[in-house]
């Protein structure tokens, strides 16, 4: 039984979690991975709640009001940190924002050192993004108060991954993707993106395939092989093809990933042209998914490499879906993550994330 | 501990009689007003506020459910971040006399809560407080319009309001706030 | 220490200080392991005026009670594998933090590689270094290899004569392979007309550029920059075939692959050796014990990782991630690899195609490892820790006591004693427990856990991945050249 208990504090105890309900203990989120599957939907119900307050004539509530919210981008990305700034604004939160271009970063401080500046300069929420796999892990040892990872080499994106969790939620019915076919096609040797949605996609029941060429998808039919069914628990498996149409053929969402210009010089591929003709996502191969397909990707887009340009702007993609639920998803983890104190909990099973 | 029991589920009943015909008393009649509970247990008295109106007067109102969590300002001082249950105004508000309902008036800050958030989604007329239970010890300066029953109370105490929609039962209690190391048992 | 031990030295009735001579110490009834004879067994030692006076052998009732979980002797430890940075890099270690650190992992011998700055490419930074040894007051003995290049910029060849001269036991740009087949040539020529060895770091630099984990599994979950194992095998390759090429010319050429990771490359080296040319190869603890799956937060250890058929186990579906990810201590060159590569690390110890276990001890300073996984030096601190790592094989049932002790002694010796020019030097000579030599021992206790902690550690560098675990065979004490070299506080 729950009831509202009124406390002698001087505080209204608003219901804080009743104990049947999942709870949010994570100081950090640094990756999906550390993610249950009710977690996950704790999120994606607290974004329904964001989502609710940017429908509103006033899209700003107070809720981390005189809270400090830092970006510190070690990469560039626009859109990102616009993202996050948006979504902790909306919260009222005040935001500090850092990018490597404009701090003493470009004279050889280095992170650790900075973590600690802007520690000691207020920060309590810091959003980090950085070219280096794990470096948010460093950060979160350092750092007094939550770290947010903003996408981490090739390492992990989890808000990206949420919401692409999210907007294909709000395209399949029931918001239920077990069953459904996912196919992820570009760059995924490269991706952050694509990692962290192998975590959150298959924790949702979801038929995925990454696909890519040869060259771009090393190591990732080892990881498939090892993740039979049942193999990582709260996962299911997940496939991996070269050949574009299986991968596409009756799916129900398919995303493009970003190719990047570098991935010539280093001998991966032989031309952006060659690319495009065998993998890029056009009307045709569009044509194999299901008819309600979905079209995704988490930008920036090179329309007529990766994605044709009468795809990205037809009827079935939810580009910009995806870029206004990112809002929604980073005020959800933002509030989540503000509200989350030291319980003295020990490690979660996958990243090792503790609260501490 | 042992809570004990202060008012019954037919009391309860009464109490929501008598704060309707006050409203609509206060009001001078039903045009123009709005019922507003606050997440979670001021949503299913506000049902209940509104059903008795609509027995009397034949009148049905329109009634919201309003959570104030996200213009909480205690948020850093909570174990856990409060679950979010979610806000539903399908009315205009603007030029509206609305009605928050809640079970228990303690501190204010929840009524202040409410009253940001309410004016964040429109200009509404006036806004009136409805409280099942009122048991003083105000930190900010709230009154409530219609009251179902006043409880003097000391700060160590914990007043319990049960209802079916939410709990199975109906009652409301009051009992003896835990000390550390006691054993939490009983308080959920 | 053992109750019925007593340790007297010149100085004081309290005992010996370090380096100096050692002029009494009893230890009755002990575990005597003398990897020489082969003979492991109870027994007592008595050293006087540093030489090993007598060595008893109890049998009977005497014997009783005495087993190979207690108090342990063996011959001082022999290192042909470690960084000590001076002269260059002091602030990561000195020679005499680096002597300290030895003392207390139970090594008498250390083989110093000449990565410093300026490299150890002439005489003049040799006896920098053996200054800095005898300043130090340590008498744990300090050899060391030339580098093969000038500068170790793999261009020229460094001094190699006149380092021949001066003492060097071989040469090497470990660190880095030889940078080109070419020069390995021209180095395997030169060295083996002077009766030296080219110890080669095996490494494909081309595959391995940026790289940050071994290619596998782990790294493609934590998005790590692969490091393939064909990069150590295309090293071996090549090596063994220069120095086929080389032995036409010049049958005193040799060649030793140091820090093998590989079951392939370790294949390599097995089918070479059987085919009769003369490279040997050595093996690290942490290559050993460890695997890629400490990175993302493993903590067990690599014979514990692996499965039935022999692969590795999933970190991740065991539930075995207790630990932070990205822990730079973990960040070494060659990578930790699969615990199928450490079984075959372990498979060579034992069929002799590794013969030596080595520490390649590489300390750095916070500085260097407090940054991101990708941006760390590459090293371990591991001189300290090597000896509880193989007794962790030895506990799990994995390798024997003698074993362990051989590939710490006996196996490095029988190395350098295959090397023509430094197979009549003191570095060669044979490490057992022979009585009337000059004491060179370690006594550690099986019975006795260490905590590894960034205090516990003598080394400037506390970059090892093992801190906060404990380990057992607490070091007592250690004897170098009849000298006290270590000796454990509270014993």
């Amino acid at each position: 039984m729950s009831v509202q208990a009124y406390g002698a504090a001087g505080v209204p105890e608003i219901d804080s979690a009743p104990t049947q309900e999942v709870v949010w203990h994570h100081r950090h989120l640094l990756d999906v991975d550390a993610l249950t599957w009710p977690e996950i939907e704790l999120i994606m119900r607290t974004t329904d709640e964001m989502k609710g307050i940017l429908a509103r004539p006033i899209r700003k509530v107070p809720a981390l009001n005189g809270r400090r919210v830092t970006t510190l981008f070690y990469e560039a990305s626009t859109r990102t940190r616009v993202s996050f700034e948006t979504a902790a604004r909306n919260l009222s939160a005040d935001v500090v924002s850092i990018s490597t271009a404009t701090s003493s970063v470009t004279k050889g401080e280095s992170l650790v050192d900075t973590i600690r500046t802007l520690e000691a300069l207020g920060a309590e929420i810091l959003v980090m993004r950085h070219s280096v796999s794990g470096a948010p892990y460093l950060a979160a040892e350092v750092f007094g108060g939550h770290v947010l990872n903003g996408g981490d080499g090739w390492h992990a994106h989890p808000t990206q991954a949420l919401l692409d969790l999210y907007t294909m939620r709000q395209h399949l019915p029931g918001g239920d993707l077990r069953g459904r076919k996912v196919a992820i096609v570009g760059d995924i040797l490269h991706s952050r993106v694509a990692r962290s949605n192998i975590w959150s996609l298959t924790a949702a029941g979801a038929d995925l395939w990454l696909c890519g060429p040869a060259t771009l998808l090393r190591g990732m039919d080892r990881w498939a092989t090892a993740w039979g069914d049942g193999a990582i628990p709260g996962h299911g498996r997940f496939h991996v093809t070269s050949d574009v149409e299986v991968a596409v053929r009756d799916a129900d969402v398919v995303m493009a990933l970003r190719i990047q210009r570098e991935r010539m010089q280093g001998g991966l591929l032989p031309s952006l042209r060659e690319y495009a003709a065998r993998f890029g996502l056009n009307a045709e191969r569009v044509s194999l998914a299901k008819p309600e397909a979905i079209v995704m990707h988490p930008g920036p887009m090179n329309e007529g490499v990766e994605i044709a340009p009468d795809v990205a702007v037809s009827g079935r993609a939810v580009i910009t879906e995806q870029v206004a639920n990112g809002v929604a998803v980073r005020m959800a983890l933002l509030y989540l993550l503000a509200g989350a104190h030291e319980t003295g909990r020990p490690h979660d099973a996958h990243s090792g994330e503790a609260i501490r | 501990m042992t809570d004990r029991q202060i008012m019954t589920g037919e009391e309860i009943r009464r109490a929501i009689v008598r704060i309707s015909h006050e409203i609509v008393e206060k009001h001078a009649g039903t045009d123009g007003l709005a019922i507003v509970g606050i997440q979670r247990r001021g949503v299913p008295l506000a049902k209940r506020v509104a059903a008795a109106i609509e027995e009397h007067e034949g009148v049905r109102l329109p009634v919201g459910a309003l959570d104030i969590t996200f213009y909480r300002d205690d948020l850093s001082l909570v174990a856990q971040q409060p679950i979010v249950k979610g806000t539903d105004l399908p009315f205009d508000l603007n030029g509206t006399t609305v009605v928050l309902v809640d079970d228990v008036l303690y501190t204010g800050r929840t009524i202040r809560c409410a009253m940001d958030a309410l004016v964040d989604f429109g200009r509404p007329r006036a806004i009136r407080l409805a409280v099942l239970i009122d048991r003083g010890h105000r930190e900010l300066p709230i009154r409530a319009d219609h009251v179902g029953k006043n409880v003097p109370t000391s700060r160590e105490e914990i007043v319990k309001v049960h209802v079916e929609e939410v709990d199975g039962s109906e009652e409301v209690t009051i009992g003896r706030q835990l000390r550390a190391g006691e054993p939490a048992a009983g308080r959920q | 220490m053992s109750p019925r031990a007593k340790t007297t030295g010149a100085a004081s009735a309290a005992g010996p200080k370090v380096g100096e001579v050692v002029e009494r110490f009893e230890l009755e009834k002990a575990w005597l392991v003398d990897p020489v004879s082969g003979r492991e067994g109870p027994g007592e030692i008595v050293v006087r005026d540093g030489v090993l006076e007598s060595v008893v052998w109890l049998e009977g009732e005497e014997a009783q009670g005495v087993t190979d979980k207690g108090v342990v002797v063996g011959p001082g430890f022999f290192d042909l594998h470690a960084h000590f940075r001076e002269p260059g890099f002091e602030d990561a270690e000195t020679v005499a933090s680096g002597s300290a650190a030895a003392a207390h992992g139970g090594y008498t011998t250390v083989a110093v590689m000449p990565n410093t700055s300026p490299a150890l490419d002439d005489p003049g930074v040799l006896e920098r270094i053996r200054s800095a040894s005898r300043a130090s007051g340590s008498p744990v003995e300090i050899l060391a290899f030339g580098a093969v290049s000038a500068g170790r910029a793999g261009e020229q060849l460094s001094a190699m004569g006149e380092l021949a001269d001066a003492g060097v036991i071989g040469y090497s740009d470990d660190g880095a392979p030889v940078k080109t087949p070419k020069l390995l040539r021209s180095a395997l020529l030169y060295a083996g007309m002077l009766g030296l060895p080219v110890v080669e770091h095996a490494e494909d630099i081309e595959l391995t550029a940026a790289a940050e984990a071994h290619d596998g599994y782990v790294a493609s979950i934590l998005g790590l920059q692969g490091w393939p194992a064909a990069a150590e095998v295309n090293a071996v390759s090549r090596d063994l075939g220069v120095l086929a090429d080389a032995l036409a010319d010049e049958p005193r050429a040799r060649l030793h692959l140091t820090h093998l990771s590989t079951a392939a490359s370790l294949d390599l080296v097995r089918r070479a050796r059987a085919a009769g040319l003369p490279v040997t190869c050595d093996v690290t603890p942490h290559h050993l014990a460890l695997a890629d799956e400490w990175i993302a937060g493993s903590r067990r250890w690599s014979w514990e990782a692996l499965s039935a058929d022999g692969g590795s186990r999933d970190p991740w579906a065991d539930g075995a991630l207790t630990a932070w990810p990205y822990n730079t201590s973990l960040r070494v060159n060659p990578p930790l690899r699969t615990a199928a590569d450490a079984a075959a690390c372990l498979a060579a110890l034992l069929d002799g195609t590794a013969s030596a276990v080595v520490t390649d001890h590489a300390p750095h300073t916070v500085v260097d490892k407090e940054v991101e996984f990708g941006r760390a030096s590459n090293g371990i601190s591991g001189i300290e820790t090597a000896l509880g790592v193989l007794l962790a094989l030895v506990d799990a049932g994995k390798l024997s006591l003698a074993g362990a002790i051989a590939a710490l002694t006996t196996g490095p010796a029988a190395i350098v004693a295959g090397w023509p020019a430094a197979a009549a030097t003191p570095a060669a000579r044979k490490r057992g427990l022979t009585e009337g030599a000059p004491a060179d021992l370690v006594v550690f206790d099986r019975a006795d856990r260490w905590a590894v902690t960034e205090a516990s550690l003598l080394s400037k560098g506390k970059n090892s991945p093992l801190i906060g675990r404990e380990l057992s065979g607490r070091v007592l004490l250690t004897i170098a050249g009849g000298k006290l070299a270590y000796e454990d506080p509270q014993a």
